[in-house]
């Protein structure tokens, strides 16, 4: 091994041991970011019987022998056109800072040794980043995210399982501008590398995408262009080029309830989206959500419990006279007009409690649960059952996508909220089916800002981030401004990534430990290149990863072009035909014939829940048997805008 | 406004401060281009490549006193540096010599048996002057001169039978010390100080009052320092108006050759635009030649460390802790 460099130390900047100096040749491999190694005897930088120390170029100087600006123009005889023509080029050093990322020994701790730089190779660059102790051992946990490139090299960088997924430590946060700084593509490749290498010993591993932006992730298991060098990086990783084997994509329903709401409508890929459709029960158990900071108030609270206790799924009188049985929006509407007409006409108005509660709370709540079945039309169906992901099922290495992209604000809040909950739910009961869920969120300063009222969703976020690693929930964040994002969310992410930053982003104080050299590479870092920080790393280190072997979103689209909405019928074939290819679309359409859309789409929504061997057979058998939900008949009421009242403060 | 500001508007030069070259012996110089000292102005340069560049340091201090006998610890160094295509300096020679100096039969028996067991080099000197301390060490200073004297010489002779065919070699100081050197076609000495007067009358008068980026006619230098008879002419670098009339006057020495005076106009603009970059931080930047002054850089830098700085400029206050 040749040495590159040698450490030097001065009154004003000596070695300590926790930073050093050295220079180089003018002409050197060295830069920000590259890992170099000072070996304190021995030869060819084995450091044998002395100290070797490792350690990250953080800054780096060139200055030359020039005294002054003014000895320049005097030699030029102020003219910049001579300034060239001195024979003799001055004396120049190239001087560098690094950081010590490792001592060995690690004890007593010394300030770095006098000795020549090396630049470190594959098993220096293990050693520096404590890498050895997680790839080397009986049971590794080692995931590469990418090969660290400086100084000519093309090491393998692995974070450790335990400290990414749990349980010593967990979630990842990554940073950067759009579009620049590769966000989606990096947690793609890294979710590869995660299924390509979760070690056996920690059981099963599935991760849920939360599709907030256009295509971005529904086309995950389709494959993408990729380089002859981007799969030598792959090989290098030793990670499999190839798209998720295992994807499953949820998308709600557009407001006819049988087209679904999402840009992956191709007919040749459509057929693999499955649609995601709540209930009642669903939303009421999250109502928070719903519900604004004015809102929340005990007296809301209470009626809320109240509903959920008492009313919903119950037989219940309302001590006007009517029995209720309240399973469906369509449900809970004729509740609430049944008590505000006992209020007004039994009661004769002189009361404005039922059941001690006000009835402008009744009526807030009222608005609030019954505006997303507005808003959220396809999403939340007014009186059919739900079509949910497979809670007790999660299979292993598969990616479960959730595409909201265009659903309302407030349903997206509503899906993370109730998605995360059941997951964490169902971890703690070990009843999920896998050991360990990635939820990957794009956007985060929108769902967890560092200001901005106390939501539901950013509380939900704080607790994932404080409390999910034991339980194997582990949060993927991105979002383009860290320094928005709630300080104990990204504070609680075990590693961080950056990529291309902005420049003004850089200056607020979250960055301050990142030299100006640092900073500097950050804000002009080149696609696929990132700079991560890991509990093992003792200082930031600069990777690339490979461009993801998936078919980007907007590749995607036109690749496979959306389809427009099919009519009625159509659609409602297209979802029998994905569930059994037996079925005869014009047999569907001869029964569909003459049917109300909703009976159609009830049974639709049973078939779907059931999914019964002779899909044909059952779905004629629920259809004929006009299909109510549960056990009650009825007729289906949309959800008619209440009154206003001039004294109503919501 | 000041006295000698009327001096200035009465056509006097204005000046500032004064340069004083230790006074040499007395040389006598034969003009051989043309009937009278001229100036001469110099044309487009034209960089010979490569060149090398030789220079050499001394160093030394009085270490031990062996009742009055100073003993001194001396250090010489030379090196060649080659300047490449991209203008970077890389040595291709380099000699030192590090030696005591002491007069050793004047010294006690014990402390000349463990001086000699000591040290490899020791150079005796005569022990005449060890009563006048003033006066053995001027001898002292003398010998190590000449150590780095004999140094450069050997170096530069070996420095010319490697040199390319095209190659050029500058030497920091006379020329004419090696015979071998002072008759090679392509080595030049550059002299920085002119403390022996080669000149006189009308041609010393023009030689002083050179303008810059002007040389003056080439003369044959014998005498002085010189074994070898060589061609020499002056150069002046920077204006001296201002400043002082040594200022940016160096005295070029080279082959003594009708070729020497052909090519003086040319090798003239060569070692005029040596004058950048300006060999700053050194005193006499305004005579001494970037490369020289980077070659003599590198030595210093690899002199021993208790050698760097000459003890009669070392702080006599106790030495602190920190």
């Amino acid at each position: 091994m040749t040495a590159i460099g040698k450490v030097v130390a001065t009154e004003l900047k000596p070695a300590t041991p926790h930073q050093f100096h050295f220079w180089t040749a003018t002409d050197t491999s060295v830069g920000i970011g590259a890992i170099v190694k000072v070996a304190e005897g021995g030869t060819g930088g084995t450091g044998d019987g002395g100290r070797v120390v490792y350690g990250v170029v953080t800054e780096g100087f060139a200055y030359s022998d020039l005294a002054t600006p003014l000895h320049d123009v005097v030699g030029a005889e102020g003219d910049p056109t001579r300034a060239d023509e001195a024979p003799t080029a001055r004396q120049q050093i190239r001087y560098w800072t690094a950081a010590v990322l490792r001592q060995t020994p690690e004890e007593p701790l010394q300030p770095v040794p006098l000795g020549q730089v090396y630049v470190a190779d594959d098993a220096d660059v293990a050693q520096a980043l404590r890498m050895d102790t997680f790839l080397f051992s009986a049971t590794p946990t080692a995931i590469p995210v990418g090969l660290y490139t400086s100084a000519g090299r093309d090491s393998p960088v692995y974070l450790d399982a335990d400290f990414l997924l749990g349980p010593e430590a967990a979630h990842l946060n990554i940073s950067g501008v759009s579009g620049l700084a590769t966000k989606t593509s990096a947690v793609e490749f890294l979710l590869a590398s995660i299924f390509a290498h979760f070690p056996a010993h920690k059981g099963r591993v599935a991760a849920v995408c939360f599709n907030v932006k256009g295509p971005d992730l529904c086309f995950l298991d389709q494959p993408g262009d990729l380089s002859d060098e981007d799969r030598r990086r792959y090989e290098r990783l030793e990670v499999p080029s190839e798209p998720f084997q295992r994807v499953r994509l949820y998308a709600p329903l557009k407001a006819d309830g049988v087209n679904l709401n999402t840009l992956r409508t191709h007919p040749d890929l459509v057929g693999d989206v499955e649609p995601l459709t709540w209930g009642l029960q669903e939303v009421v158990d999250y109502a928070e959500v719903l519900l604004n900071r004015d809102d929340i108030d005990a007296k809301a609270d209470a009626f809320i419990d109240f509903l959920r206790d008492r009313v919903l799924g119950r037989t219940f009188d309302d001590g006007f006279g009517t029995t209720h049985r309240v399973q469906t929006f369509a449900d809970l509407d004729r509740f609430f007009r049944a008590v505000f007409d006992g209020l007004e006409i039994t009661a004769g108005g002189r009361s404005d409690t039922w059941r001690t509660h006000h009835i402008a709370t009744m009526r807030k709540v009222r608005n609030r649960l019954l505006n997303i079945s507005t808003r959220c039309k396809g999403l939340v169906t007014d009186d059919g059952p739900s079509s949910d992901l497979p809670w007790n099922g999660f299979e292993d290495r598969t990616v479960y996508v959730i595409d909201i992209a265009n659903v309302d604000p407030l349903g997206q809040d509503l899906v993370f909220a109730r998605v995360v909950s059941r997951l964490r739910e169902q971890l703690e009961r070990r009843e999920l089916g896998v050991d360990a869920v990635i939820v990957f969120v794009d956007e985060l300063n929108k769902y967890a800002p560092g200001d901005g009222p106390e939501t539901y969703v950013k509380k939900m976020l704080l607790d994932i981030s404080e409390r999910g690693r034991y339980l194997g929930l582990v949060l993927f964040g991105a979002e383009q401004f860290r320094s928005q994002v709630h300080r104990r969310v990204v504070g609680n992410a075990g590693t961080q990534v950056f990529g291309r930053m902005d420049m003004d982003e850089l200056a607020t104080p979250g960055y301050q430990v990142l030299t100006p050299a640092t900073k500097s590479k950050l804000a002009t870092l080149p696609i696929g290149e990132l700079m991560i920080r890991h509990p093992h790393f003792t200082q930031p280190i600069f990777v690339r990863f490979p461009k993801p072997p998936v078919l980007r979103g907007r590749d995607g689209v036109e690749r496979f072009p959306p389809a427009a909405d099919v009519p009625f019928e159509d659609a409602v074939v297209r979802q029998l035909v994905r569930l059994d290819r037996r079925v005869r679309p014009n047999q569907v359409k001869d029964l569909i014939a003459d049917r109300e859309q909703d009976d159609v789409r009830r049974a639709l929504a049973a078939v779907r829940r059931t999914r019964p061997d002779d899909v044909l057979a059952y779905f004629r058998k629920v259809l004929g048997a006009r299909v109510e939900p549960e056990a009650l008949l009825r007729e289906h009421h949309a959800v008619p805008p209440l009154n206003p009242i001039s004294d109503e403060p919501y | 406004m000041t006295w000698w500001r009327a001096l200035v508007d009465a056509g006097a030069v204005p000046g500032r401060g004064s340069t004083r070259d230790e006074v040499e012996a007395g040389a006598r110089a034969d003009l051989v281009e043309g009937n009278e000292l001229q100036t001469h102005p110099i044309p487009e340069p034209r960089i010979p490549n490569p060149v090398s560049f030789l220079n050499g340091i001394e160093r030394w201090s009085v270490v031990a006193y062996d009742g009055v006998v100073q003993v001194v610890n001396a250090y010489v160094a030379a090196a060649v540096r080659r300047r490449d295509a991209t203008g970077g300096l890389h040595t291709t020679f380099e000699r030192s010599r590090g030696f005591a100096i002491a007069p050793l039969d004047r010294m006690t028996p014990m402390v000349r048996q463990a001086l000699e067991q000591s040290v490899a080099d020791v150079e005796s000197v005569p022990s005449e002057l060890v009563e006048q301390p003033a006066r053995y060490l001027e001898m002292i200073e003398a010998t190590v001169r000449r150590a780095r004297a004999r140094m450069e010489r050997e170096l530069a002779e070996e420095a010319l039978d490697d040199l390319a065919a095209d190659e050029w070699l500058v030497i920091d100081g006379l020329l004419s010390r090696s015979p071998d050197v002072a008759r090679h076609p392509r080595a030049l000495g550059v002299i920085k100080s002119h403390g022996a007067q080669f000149l006189e009358g009308r041609g010393l008068e023009r030689a002083l009052t050179l303008p810059a980026g002007y040389r003056t006619s080439v003369f044959a230098v014998r005498g002085g320092h010189t074994r070898t008879e060589v061609y020499s002419w002056y150069l002046r670098l920077w204006p001296w108006e201002g400043n002082d009339l040594l200022y940016g006057l160096l005295r070029i020495e080279a082959r003594a050759h009708p070729d020497t005076v052909a090519r003086a106009s040319a090798l003239s603009a060569w070692l005029w635009t040596e004058r950048a970059p300006l060999a700053t931080p050194a005193t006499r930047w305004d005579r001494l030649l970037y490369p020289l002054h980077h070659v003599e850089e590198y030595l210093k830098a690899r002199a021993p460390r208790d050698l760097q700085q000459r003890a009669s400029r070392m702080s006599r206050l106790p030495r602190l802790a920190s």
